[in-house]
């Protein structure tokens, strides 16, 4: 007898992981600046769409995740340029200091919740932003900071250089967008996925059934808070330059834009299609030239894809309803109505 | 001291006085029915015993501590659940993903475990999970397990409630109208499962407004009526008493 093989669970991940390992395998095909560019920004947005979905899972909508951004590019351009001190070290400082900054944000804010929460944190964007342009002694105004690459690695003989070649950028980023998603993925799995759902799903009920909501909360935020200073790290010294224009407003509702239109329902995947898909056609629409087309035809987007795609879920749903209806021409299961 | 105790509690709204200096107490193991007319307080006190609002005046103590002013997922974690009067239930999950989020307080292993998957975990996971289809089971929500939570009817919502505040590790609970919209036979079902809680040592607060729902299951009974508390005792007692029988139906003014 065969042995059961549950091929409509395992083609579909084959698929995936194959895209996936293309992806990685893409400077093989090439070393091109610009098409590696845009997978590592992609990246970038992708870890900062992440935290936004997990914030978002807890019920709260964070309308700054740009300004974690910021913190954390500012932290490492400081440290570097300022203080001298080699990046990985700053690397590392940068999630942290953004991380405080939003584990001492959420302690306070997220008492609140609901609407003041979102206004707070669309004010918190501001506010790094303006501090970013004002406090010239240290950031240069809007002049910005300029960075530099990150040291040569020598592992083994074979020597890492970010200064001459994009690939590094490319593998870097790689593993940065993996590891993040591998914790944010196992923490949806884990008990504090549960508590998350409880607390967004009916904050008093949860809170009756012993869950604290200021704790999961704020557990969320600072987890974000932590990978959103890392991506924009990354960004500042990918860039070379963090200007206080480069992570504002636009920025942070960007981020929510990637998000919601990649899916909600997935803490990994959504945010990583949302970024790459979005990030390219802002690319494009970008040589068009024309002002305003980008946030334009964003809006559109996320206006498309809560209308079309039921109950708000994005992109990565779309994925699996194809295989269950195009592919595997699934009928749709009805559940019978319950009779009263 | 007794299990639960209620000193002088009392809760104003405003003007209007809720509760007036409730002294109440319910021993472990118990079935308290606590009834009265609309508007007499009966959830109030549920909702002061829960945290859901801070007492006015009065202390409430829990197997000898102090509970009043403590947060409702602190004073959940010492073992008071509560069901809710309207269908309350976690939107957008099916049942037994409701049954899952409810089941935060079964767990003695951290969220590190829980992250790491640990051998500790996963063992108590399957424990969990094995109580979840427990009460399920119990509360005849078997054929609904994996439809959504807000699709099922009136009468399967409110026993989703009940399953959720068991799974919910309570050691007392606090029923707030169970069978609320239900009919004669539907509520006698409700009854049966309530004494199959209680025979599993959870001690059982019952608001009731049908008081023949009381009278099958109820050890001991609790009136109230425009916040005060006008008559306690065993049920049939209670019942006949002329000043219960007024709360419900009014004075006579011929």
């Amino acid at each position: 007898m065969m042995p059961f093989l549950d091929y409509k669970n395992v083609v579909p991940k084959t698929v995936i992981g194959l895209l996936v390992a293309l992806i990685v395998i893409l400077p093989v095909f090439t070393t091109n600046v610009i098409t590696l560019s845009i997978f590592i920004s992609s990246g970038i947005w992708a870890i900062a769409a992440m935290g936004f979905t997990l914030v978002l899972r807890t019920g709260q909508f964070s309308l700054g995740q740009g300004a974690f951004m910021a913190l954390g590019g500012y932290t490492s351009a400081i440290l570097t340029v300022k203080l001298g001190m080699p990046f990985w070290p700053s690397f590392f400082l940068a999630g942290i200091v953004s991380g405080i900054v939003a584990l001492l944000v959420g302690s306070v804010v997220l008492r609140v919740g609901g609407t003041y929460f979102s206004i707070i944190t669309l004010a918190l964007a501001e506010v790094v932003r303006i501090i970013a342009q004002q406090w010239e002694p240290v950031t240069r105004g809007t002049r910005g900071l300029i960075t530099s690459p990150p040291d040569p690695i020598v592992l083994g003989g074979l020597e890492i250089n970010f200064a001459t070649s994009t690939v590094p950028y490319f593998y870097f980023t790689v593993c940065l967008v993996a590891i993040t998603a591998l914790i944010f993925w196992q923490i949806g799995e884990s008990r504090l996925g549960r508590s998350f759902a409880g607390i967004a799903l009916n904050p008093v009920l949860a809170e009756h059934q012993g869950m604290h909501l200021m704790r999961y909360r704020v557990i969320a935020f600072t987890v974000a808070g932590v990978f959103t200073g890392f991506a924009g790290c990354l960004y500042a010294h990918f860039l070379t330059v963090i200007t206080p224009y480069m992570l504002g407003l636009w920025q942070s509702i960007q981020i929510m834009i990637m998000s919601i239109v990649g899916g909600i329902s997935s803490l990994a995947g959504g945010p990583i299609i949302g970024a790459i898909l979005l990030y390219t056609f802002g690319i494009y629409l970008s040589r068009l030239e024309i002002y305003g087309i980008q946030q334009l035809l964003f809006g559109a987007a996320v206006v498309l894809v809560l209308l079309f795609l039921p109950k708000g879920t994005g992109l990565v749903d779309l994925w699996e309803r194809f295989w269950r209806k195009v592919v595997w021409r699934e009928e749709e299961y009805e559940p019978d109505t319950p009779d009263d | 001291m007794s299990y639960l105790e209620l000193k002088n509690a009392t809760k104003h709204f405003g003007k209007l006085a809720a509760l007036e200096d409730i002294d109440l107490r319910v021993e472990e193991g118990e079935i308290l029915g606590i009834v009265g007319p609309n508007g007499s307080g009966k959830t109030t006190l549920i909702n002061i015993v829960s945290g859901y609002y801070r007492p006015t005046r009065g202390e409430i103590f829990f197997n000898g501590k102090k509970i009043s002013g403590l947060r409702p997922d602190q004073i959940a974690a010492r073992g008071i659940i509560r069901t809710f009067q309207s269908n309350v239930l976690y939107e957008g999950a099916t049942v037994v993903e409701s049954m899952l989020i409810s089941s935060y307080q079964q767990y003695r292993t951290n969220h590190w475990q829980s992250f790491f998957e640990t051998r500790a975990w996963k063992d108590e996971n399957e424990r969990v999970v094995g109580r979840v289809i427990e009460l399920i089971k119990l509360l005849d929500l078997l054929n609904d397990t994996f439809l959504p939570a807000e699709g099922l009817s009136h009468g399967y919502q409110r026993m989703l409630g009940i399953a959720m505040a068991m799974i919910a590790k309570p050691s007392l609970l606090l029923l707030d109208e169970p069978t609320t919209g239900m009919n004669h036979e539907e509520a006698m079902f409700v009854v049966d499962k309530i004494k199959k809680i209680s025979e599993q040592g959870v001690t059982v607060i019952l608001i009731e407004h049908n008081m023949k729902v009381l009278l099958d299951v109820a050890t001991r009974v609790v009136v109230l009526n425009f916040g005060n508390k006008i008559a306690e005792g065993r049920p049939e007692e209670v019942m006949n008493q002329q000043e219960v029988i007024e709360a419900y139906l009014g004075t006579e003014t011929i």
